[in-house]
């Protein structure tokens, strides 16, 4: 009989991290990517991987710590196993990356040095320079490299994944992939497909993604059936360098690393920042949450940031909104070691150098908590039971999902350094999973008649033909600048129903027109213009299904802002009347879990997306208002603490 | 020994072109050296070059095979080799208009030119071989193998007279020493003895002023060879001569002697010089 | 910026109101190669890349006549992932960190666009760079770890060593060292008639697997002897670096060095490589 084989759609962190473990599991791969693998968009990451480790336990952190400040930061939207098992994986994750000879700093002694990010009071942040991401991904690139050479796996690099194979009986048998060289489309009989594609962020025109991020997989998968969860959060990153072609990130390292916010008080003060005395500056951050400072979690961030460009128009310059981000208090030497990679994107982009001279930075489009809905199977320590098939699985039984693309691991809000922990950590822990499917599967696909795949190629091959004889006369490239500019506007920041509504007329309409392109290129060799007019197609269905779910989401819940039903900051000034009004702010806390606790899930209806709700398993750790120590919200605090203690003495005492 | 075939060169590139880059240096490279200062003790004047000379040409019969040994097949190999390796380069120089590009390009034309002035050089001075048949009815003829042992100054300055052969002596001697300095800094990096940016630089220096060093040593031999007046100096050569000669130093030896064009007179005058040494 | 003719204006401080530029085209492998115009409006701060983008919306010629668009590779933009190398203005670079106005200093009001010379060219920009994977793997450029398990952290390292070797680590496979390079020769093969995928491919490895691996894949080897567990198969490295292709094809023309866009101390590598592979050959001649 013919050997089982496995697809792997997509080289980044996940779809390495599940390759290299499948072959040394023994089961052969084939891996499917846009983009020579090395080339994948995990190498933009910068700032660093997180975990619990031997310094910050010391401190009082644990593993525990990490799963809590995760489920925190993603305002308890996530279903709390997967997130309990990776946060007690991290250590052993950064451990293996160790061996596989990532340069992660070092200390004076030969320990990995640590730095402090977001949403968390330890320096749990491993990092190498400032471009992390990139010596983790080649860590595991040299892996699948050292296995392909054993002939374990085949890649199919500039191959464009067009969809999943499903057969009548709705399992999942491989993947149809288009050779974007030759044009060449092709199947690939597998016994399970893995979709590790990762974000979307290209829908949204510019972003701080790789261009290679745009949703096309994950929406292909839709169009057979999967369901795609939580689609309306999209983290904004704070700080990223506004520019033509791409809004490029400032990693929150260089807050890490002791970076200071601030604008000048005075509007437009037309002084040189350096020349701007520190009382007339406003560390906006700093002031409003003494605890966490510059470090709170991004949605706040970003929204402190806009509040102030926006509504209290403080922004550093007149025509273009931007707010400073300060690193020259710190040692050159200092800021060259730990920062060196991404303070030489900004001088090389931008001109001038960060360590002289306060960057000019704006929140953009970054990373995509939603995505694929993916299972898992939960064990008696709220954990996820290991090797079995339910884990990353999505609703089409042979389809899994890890990596960006999933929609498992960061709820409402992802933390900083914890999105190449989840990559990693869903791509390994996949492997034995996976494993046990297929020993329920004995029958290999490749036995399958060639009937069978044929057909699925013909269906794609028609699809093909029909784009290149297309003449209605719409330009693909002019439909995605609008298609970014209407979700920009809509569905970033800060969103309200009538313009969402809006939008999502509009992006319906742009939908249609994509249908009636007329291509420029017409060839068969390397034509890049009908792959793009196909991937812009398929980005229509995850861009409603962001727009819709804003649109039904009637409240404020990490990044998903919409202040028409954002929660009352406290404002009675006489402590009884405080009190109370801290106890009516908890009710409604309260009342809106029960309603909007939930995870949305879009399946697919023809071209557009329904959209139905799933409660979130909070198992491990009860929800909790979450105001990272904002001045003036400490009797919330208290009241929610009361409760809280009282609801266990009930439970206590029964 | 012809250019090795490249296949075998493929499979034993790495041996060879260690082998090539260390021939360079040793005996090439030494030799030149060595050569360079043999040559210019002619500044102290015809008599202690022709010292100089009469030593190396002690090893008497021996010294064919010493030059073709230690000499002629080192450069033939390292020149065949150097070749070859010209031809799996791709100059781009105009460019990457660097310092250190600039000068792996000059590495590989001055090599060519060193082919060339060795070639006629020895032709000219030294006539490659020494069989009868191949002076008198090859090389004298065309005007080569002009150097003679026993009146090493007085030949060497006649054979460097007028302006074409000086200039092609200064070409070659500037070439062949900007390609040692230059190769010994390579061979520095290709061996691995000097590995840092900081250690290549500070090497290049080095290497600078030791090919400016050798540069002037080839040319003040040149200068001295032209400042020379051949019949002074084949007197005393011939003193030289005469007196090894009568202490059973050497065999005579005419081959190695110069040999007028009209014989006779020259040979009268000879006589008239010895006799006039004599009376004083 | 204030309006001005473009065919004179240059200097960064008065803008062109256009952008000239002249891409070298080519429809598919073994195809001429024809030069194409292009004029594109000017904005701040634009890199290549936008003005390929403008190119792409546009598709059609200074001369007004409709093409297809030029195919070209970029990913990251922002000069960490090495998709979108080119030959711009006669030297190699990555086209997402070439910014406009510096390139309108150098070149005049023109902008000329061509493919990597060392590599098969698939179509316009778009070159094969895979003998550069093939390279990596022949220099088994990887730790060999025994297993993915939890087996603890790895061998502990000094800070200096971390600083040694991160910066090698930060090769990226762009190219550019070996575009430069005079010792890397392009190495182009065409499909024979009636062959396969597989069997021109495996013609094609064979043919990279004997040219120069090239500054990059050096300079991998000689990280990976410097790691704890890589160490272990250094010998192995060393036997690829003297083998055909090897570290000997090197002539020391160092552009290397001073066209690699992550500023990674190649010459330092390959200095290494000349050691370490000198004293590898002898213990092959002395301890057998
Ligand atoms: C600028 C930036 C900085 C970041 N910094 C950090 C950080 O410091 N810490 C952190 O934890 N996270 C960070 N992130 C997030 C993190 O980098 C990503 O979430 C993560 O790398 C995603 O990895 P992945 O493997 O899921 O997908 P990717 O790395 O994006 O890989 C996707 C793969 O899928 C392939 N693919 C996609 N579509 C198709 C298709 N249709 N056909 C075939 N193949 C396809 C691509 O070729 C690619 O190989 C950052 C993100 C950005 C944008
Ligand atoms: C200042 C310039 C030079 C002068 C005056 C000079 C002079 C001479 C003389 C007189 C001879 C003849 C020796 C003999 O026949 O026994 C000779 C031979 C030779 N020279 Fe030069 N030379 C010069 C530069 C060079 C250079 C730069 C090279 C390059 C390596 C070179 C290589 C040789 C060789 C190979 C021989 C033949 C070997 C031999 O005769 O022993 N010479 N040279
Ligand atoms: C006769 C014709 C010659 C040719 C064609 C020639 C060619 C070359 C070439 C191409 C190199 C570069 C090798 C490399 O970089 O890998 C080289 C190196 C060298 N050559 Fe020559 N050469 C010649 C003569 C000489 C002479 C006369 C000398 C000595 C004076 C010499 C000394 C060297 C040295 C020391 C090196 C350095 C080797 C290295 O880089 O490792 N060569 N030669
Ligand atoms: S060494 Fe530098 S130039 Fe060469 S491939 Fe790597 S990054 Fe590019
Ligand atoms: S440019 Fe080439 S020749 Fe050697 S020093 Fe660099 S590899
Ligand atoms: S696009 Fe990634 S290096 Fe230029």
């Amino acid at each position: 009989m013919t050997t089982q084989r496995v697809v792997v759609v997509g080289g980044g962190l996940a779809g390495l991290a599940a390759t290299m473990k499948l072959c040394e599991l023994g089961i052969p791969v084939d891996l499917i990517s846009l983009t020579p693998v090395k080339r994948s968009h995990s190498v933009c990451a910068q700032g660093g991987i997180n975990s619990c480790n031997d310094q910050t336990r010391q401190l009082g952190d644990s593993e525990w710590k990490h799963f809590d400040d995760t489920v925190y930061g993603g305002d308890f939207l996530q279903h709390q196993p997967p997130v309990k098992e990776m946060s007690f994986w991290a250590p052993k994750v950064i451990d293996l990356m160790d061996r596989l000879g990532v340069t992660f700093n070092r200390t004076p002694e030969g320990f990995l040095d640590r730095r402090r990010f977001g949403g968390t009071l330890y320096k749990r942040t491993a990092f190498a320079g400032a471009t992390t991401g990139q010596q983790l991904l080649y860590a595991l690139d040299e892996q699948v490299r050292r296995w392909e050479s054993e002939g374990m796996v085949r890649k199919f690099e500039f191959w464009d994944f067009l969809g999943p194979i499903v057969d009548d009986s709705g399992n999942c048998k491989g993947a149809i992939a288009q050779d974007m060289v030759s044009m060449q489309i092709r199947a690939f009989p597998a016994d399970a497909t893995i979709v590790a594609s990762g974000g979307c962020g290209l829908i949204y025109g510019r972003s701080t993604m790789s261009v290679f991020c745009n949703g096309s997989a994950a929406s292909r998968c839709m169009q057979v059936g999967a369901k795609y969860g939580n689609a309306e959060f999209i983290q904004v990153h704070p700080t990223a360098i506004p520019g033509a072609d791409k809004l490029r990130l400032m990693s929150e390292s260089a807050r890490g690393e002791g970076g200071r916010v601030w604008v000048p008080r005075k509007a437009h003060d037309s002084r040189p920042a350096k020349s701007i005395p520190e009382a007339d500056r406003y560390y906006f951050l700093e002031e409003r949450y003494p605890k966490y400072g510059n470090l709170v979690p991004r949605d706040i961030a970003t929204r402190e940031i806009f509040n102030i460009c926006v509504n209290e128009g403080l922004s550093v310059e007149q025509g273009r909104m931007c707010v400073y981000l300060d690193l020259t208090h710190i040692e050159r030497s200092e800021l060259d070691r730990k920062l060196g990679g991404i303070l030489e994107i900004y001088e090389k982009f931008q001109g001038v150098d960060p360590r002289e001279v306060p960057m000019k930075i704006f929140p953009a489009v970054h990373y995509s908590m939603g995505g694929l809905w993916a299972g898992y199977a939960k064990n008696a320590e709220g954990g996820l039971t290991p090797a079995n098939p339910a884990n990353q699985m999505t609703n089409v039984p042979g389809l899994y999902a890890i990596g960006e693309c999933d929609y498992q691991y960061h709820g409402a809000n992802r933390l900083g350094a914890n999105s190449l922990l989840s990559c990693i950590f869903s791509g390994l822990f996949v492997g034995p999973c996976i494993e046990t499917y297929m020993k329920g599967h004995k029958a290999a696909a490749s036995d399958l008649p060639a009937s069978f795949y044929q057909g699925a190629v013909a269906k794609h091959e028609a699809r093909h033909s029909k784009l290149l004889s297309g003449n209605g006369g719409e330009n693909p490239y002019m439909i995605h600048q609008e298609l970014g500019d209407v979700l920009t506007r809509s569905a970033t920041v800060v969103r309200n129903n009538q313009q969402l509504d809006e939008a999502y007329q509009k992006i319906d309409d742009l939908h249609q027109r994509s249908k009636r392109c007329s291509l420029s290129d017409t060839g068969s060799w390397t034509n890049q213009n009908v792959i793009f007019t196909k991937a812009l197609q398929d980005m229509f269905p995850i861009a409603k299904s962001i727009v819709k779910g804003a649109r039904l989401r009637d409240e404020c819940r990490g990044a998903h802002f919409k202040p028409d039903f954002a929660m009352p900051s406290l404002k009675e000034e006489e402590p009884v009347a405080r009190r109370r009004e801290a106890e009516q702010w908890c009710d409604r806390f309260e009342a809106n879990n029960a309603k909007f606790l939930k995870s949305s899930i879009a399946t697919l209806q023809g071209d557009d997306p329904e959209i139905s709700y799933e409660d979130v398993d909070t198992g491990s750790i009860a929800p909790r208002p979450r105001l990272y120590g904002l001045v003036g919200a400490e009797d919330i605090e208290e009241v929610w603490r009361n409760r809280v203690a009282a609801k266990q003495n009930k439970s206590k005492a029964s | 020994m012809s250019a090795p075939s490249p296949t075998f060169f493929m499979r034993h590139e790495f041996l060879i072109r260690r082998l090539h880059s260390l021939s360079g240096l040793i005996p090439v490279g030494a030799y030149m050296t060595v050569h360079l200062l043999v040559n210019s003790s002619l500044m102290n004047g015809p008599a202690s070059f022709q010292t100089n000379v009469n030593q190396i040409h002690s090893l008497g019969s021996a010294l064919p095979l010493v030059e073709w040994t230690f000499i002629f097949l080192p450069i033939l190999f390292h020149a065949a080799v150097g070749v070859w390796i010209i031809r799996t380069g791709k100059s781009n120089h105009d460019n990457y208009r660097y310092v250190s590009n600039w000068r792996y390009t000059l590495q590989r034309a001055t090599g060519v030119i060193a082919v060339f002035f060795i070639f006629f050089h020895v032709f000219h001075l030294h006539g490659w071989f020494h069989g009868e048949w191949w002076l008198s009815r090859v090389a004298e003829p065309l005007g080569m193998a002009q150097f003679r042992p026993y009146n090493a100054a007085s030949t060497l300055a006649e054979a460097l007279s007028g302006y074409v052969w000086p200039v092609f002596y200064l070409v070659g001697v500037a070439a062949s020493v900007f390609h040692l300095a230059n190769g010994i800094w390579t061979m520095g990096i290709t061996w691995g003895v000097w590995i840092s940016p900081a250690a290549q630089l500070r090497a290049s220096y080095v290497c600078a002023a030791g090919g400016a060093l050798l540069l002037m040593v080839g040319i003040s031999a040149l200068v001295a060879a032209m400042r020379i007046d051949p019949v002074e100096a084949r007197a005393i050569e011939d003193g030289i001569y005469d007196a090894r000669v009568t202490a059973r130093e050497i065999e005579p030896n005419e081959h190695k002697r110069w040999v007028g064009p009209t014989v006779e007179n020259e040979v009268s005058d000879a006589e008239v010089n010895k006799e006039e040494q004599q009376a004083e | 910026m204030q309006p001005s003719d473009p065919t004179t204006a240059s200097d960064s401080a008065r803008h062109p109101q256009k952008i000239n530029v002249r891409v070298l085209r080519q429809d598919g492998p073994g195809q001429p190669s024809y030069w194409e115009r292009h004029q594109v409006e000017y904005e701040e701060n634009m890199n290549v890349i936008s003005v390929l983008q403008k190119i792409a919306t546009q598709a059609t010629t200074v001369e007004g006549e409709k093409i297809s668009p030029v195919a070209w590779d970029c990913g990251c933009l922002e000069e960490v992932c090495g998709s979108c190398t080119m030959v711009i203005n006669g030297r190699v670079r990555q086209s997402c960190s070439a910014l406009v106005d510096r390139l309108l200093e150098e070149n005049g009001n023109e902008i000329e666009l061509r493919p990597m010379t060392k590599f098969p060219v698939i179509r316009d920009l778009m070159i094969d760079r895979s003998r550069m994977f093939n390279a990596l793997k022949r220099v088994k450029a990887w730790v060999p770890v025994d297993s993915y398990f939890d087996m603890g952290p790895g061998p502990r390292q000094t800070r200096v060593e971390q600083e040694e070797s991160y910066p090698l680590s930060e090769c990226m496979s762009c190219g550019c060292c070996l575009e430069a390079c005079p010792q890397y020769l392009k190495i182009e093969l065409h499909r024979r008639p009636g062959e396969t995928d597989e069997q021109f491919e495996e013609r094609k490895q064979a043919a990279y697997g004997q040219g120069f691996v090239g500054a990059a894949a050096i300079s991998q080897a000689i990280l990976f002897n410097m790691n704890p567990t890589g160490k272990n198969i250094k010998d192995e490295r060393l036997d690829a670096l003297t083998e055909p292709g090897g570290i000997q094809a090197c002539g020391n023309a160092q552009n290397c060095v001073a066209v690699c866009p992550k500023e990674i101390p190649l010459t330092r590598s390959i200095g290494r490589a000349g050691r370490q592979t000198t004293i590898h050959a002898l213990k092959k001649i002395f301890d057998k």
